[in-house]
């Protein structure tokens, strides 16, 4: 039975699925039921240190940078639509290949050409993210966004995180305006 | 509190309680007629009770929780008590709907606002910029979660208009007449019929067979009159007094079951269709925009359990100057010869005329002209014998 959190509430990811090893981050929302422009909806990782930055921009992964160099992370691909039934997007994470010295995985979710296509998170029905157990198929922990999010065009919806030793989850779900790049440059990447 | 779309906001952050409210909404562009209703949705998104749909057909739920009432300044409204909504409805969703030619981008400005007892206290403003094909819009939705009951600007739409919107709401578009109908129906433009029925002199009767055993159809009785050049606001605060006249219809009606009552825009009884009395009145024309004036209708499938309707119309505000009013009233049924009666009698101290009784005789529909003209209701129902308490009203 995985765990329902709300919006700041955290689990431990290795005491709920001992010897946690191969995570599927699952991110989905609906698709736009209206007329007017898709919403192109796009899931990114910042790999970061203590001091909440990326060690470099390869740290960061996105549709344009599918894996990690380490090979701890990987983008499963880009849905343009949201179109499908389950995960919309999906994020492979191998916890033992993650470098010591990153102590967060901040997952987030951007609305590409949010500005231009005058669309916000308000307007997304049903966003959630779960952590999956690969191995098992087993959904650990899921978190739904729904009302936890407004005109904002960039949201955090979790992380994963070090603590004690043991992996935590925790249901983020903070909104940003400015999109991808806004959140892109807190992490520290150097964007052009 | 300014709303942009796609915002959310909890009710009780915007009205004391969270659950007494009203809505105005308006949206305006050259040459655009848009049509206001609000959808009662199931948790599945779903209009799964076609009664809750509230409209100008059909002007409030069976449960009382919305109402259509339109707040001064506004194109409409719906007043709304979150409390009396029954627990399957989960989401009410504010839509406008163009009747027409046009889309939404042509819309100059619209609003939707939120009114507590002080008067306004959040507006999502829009323009035709927000928009670019829709011909309906889901404007605004209040919605329950986890037993909250929020809000959220929706501002999104449909090219296909009303009839996408419906389907978005799990209702089917029947072909070609649906029943009941998701789409407001609008009366027909009088046929040229030959076969009308000018009831001319007081007291014809015309007694209107069934077919077999079939039941008769709506019975549609419509109000038309010609001063309705300067509109007429009313109520508290809409204190202008123009040289027109607003004339209302209403009726007694009597049931089998010996339920008898009042269906009328005062005092907001504006009856049910689809449950008894099985007459309802169209929304009130508070404008004197609608060409089709005002209607009553009567579910004929049910007229088996009606035992009498006395038809009225009374003039709520103006002189009472019948001769200048010109009114019309036009009584139509399926498959049957209109009938009309003109309310011409140059009777300028009463305000109330009685227009026609409507009588189930034998499962027929006698029809009696009368056209008498009275001070005020009291004297309509001692007249006809109704035996109604009466007090006095307001809209």
């Amino acid at each position: 039975m995985a765990i329902n959190l709300g919006k700041g509430g955290n689990v431990n990811l290795s005491k709920e699925a001992p010897n946690l090893e191969n995570v599927l981050v699952g991110l989905g929302w609906d698709a736009r039921a209206t007329d007017g422009q898709d919403f192109d909806l796009d899931a990114s990782l910042f790999m970061v240190k203590e001091d909440g930055k990326v060690p470099g921009d390869t740290h960061f992964i996105f549709y344009n940078q599918k894996t990690s160099p380490d090979g701890a992370v990987e983008h499963t691909g880009d849905n343009l639509t949201g179109e499908g039934e389950g995960d919309d997007e999906a994020i492979h994470v191998t916890l033992s290949k993650v470098p010591p010295e990153i102590q967060r995985l901040v997952i987030v979710v951007t609305i590409h050409d949010a500005e231009a296509r005058k669309q916000s998170f308000g307007q997304v029905s049903n966003a959630f993210v779960r952590i999956v157990n690969r191995d098992n198929n087993q959904e650990v922990v899921r978190f739904d966004l729904s009302e936890d999010y407004s005109t904002e065009t960039a949201m955090i919806f979790g992380e994963i995180y070090r603590h004690s030793g043991d992996w935590k989850f925790k249901a983020v779900g903070q909104g940003y305006a400015g999109g991808l790049r806004a959140l892109a440059l807190q992490h520290g990447v150097n964007v052009g | 509190m300014d709303l942009t779309r796609g915002q959310r906001a909890k009710i009780a952050d915007l009205v004391p309680g969270g659950q007494q409210l009203a809505l105005g909404v308006a949206a305006e562009g050259p040459g655009l007629v848009i049509d206001f209703a609000c959808f009662g949705l199931d948790a599945q998104g779903k209009l799964s009770d076609e009664r809750y749909m509230t409209f100008f057909n059909q002007p409030q739920t069976p449960c009382g929780g919305v109402r259509l009432e339109t707040p001064p300044g506004d194109a409409a409204g719906f007043a709304i008590d979150l409390g009396k909504l029954p627990a399957s409805i989960d989401r009410l969703t504010l839509t406008a709907a163009l009747d027409g030619a046009g889309t939404m981008s042509q819309l100059s400005r619209g609003h939707v606002r939120f009114l507590g007892p002080g008067g306004e206290v959040g507006r999502f403003a829009f323009t035709g910029g927000d928009f670019a094909s829709e011909r309906a819009l889901m404007l605004l939705e209040i919605y329950r979660k986890d037993g909250i009951w929020r809000t959220c600007a929706l501002g999104q739409g449909f090219n296909g208009g009303l009839d996408a919107l419906v389907r978005h709401f799990g209702g089917t578009v029947a072909e070609p007449t649906p029943a009941p109908t998701p789409e407001p129906p609008k009366p027909q433009a009088p046929p040229v019929n030959l076969s009308k029925i000018t009831l001319e002199k007081r007291g014809n009767t015309v007694s209107l067979q069934k077919k077999g055993s079939q039941a008769h159809g709506e019975i549609l009785i419509n109000l038309n009159w010609a001063m309705r050049s300067a509109p007429v606001k009313r109520g508290l605060f809409g204190g202008t007094r123009s040289g027109g006249i607003d004339l209302d219809i209403g009726c007694l009606f009597e049931l089998k079951d010996g339920t008898k009552s009042v269906v009328q825009a005062l005092g907001n009884t504006f009856g049910n269709f689809w449950g008894p009395p099985y007459i309802m009145l169209d929304a009130d024309d508070r404008t004197g925009t609608r060409t089709e004036g005002e209607n009553l209708r009567i579910n004929g499938k049910h007229w088996d359990e009606i035992k009498r309707v006395l038809v009225f119309a009374f003039i709520y505000e103006g002189t009472p100057n019948w001769g200048e009013a010109n009114a019309v009233i036009r009584l139509k049924m399926p498959e049957q010869p209109e009938i009309e009666v003109r309310l011409d009698s140059p009777d300028s101290r009463n305000p109330m005329c009685a227009i026609a009784l409507l009588e189930n005789d034998g499962g027929a529909i006698r029809v009696t002209k009368l056209v008498d003209y009275y001070r005020a209701h009291p004297d309509v129902d001692k007249a006809y014998g109704w035996g109604l308490q009466w007090v006095r009203g307001s809209k």
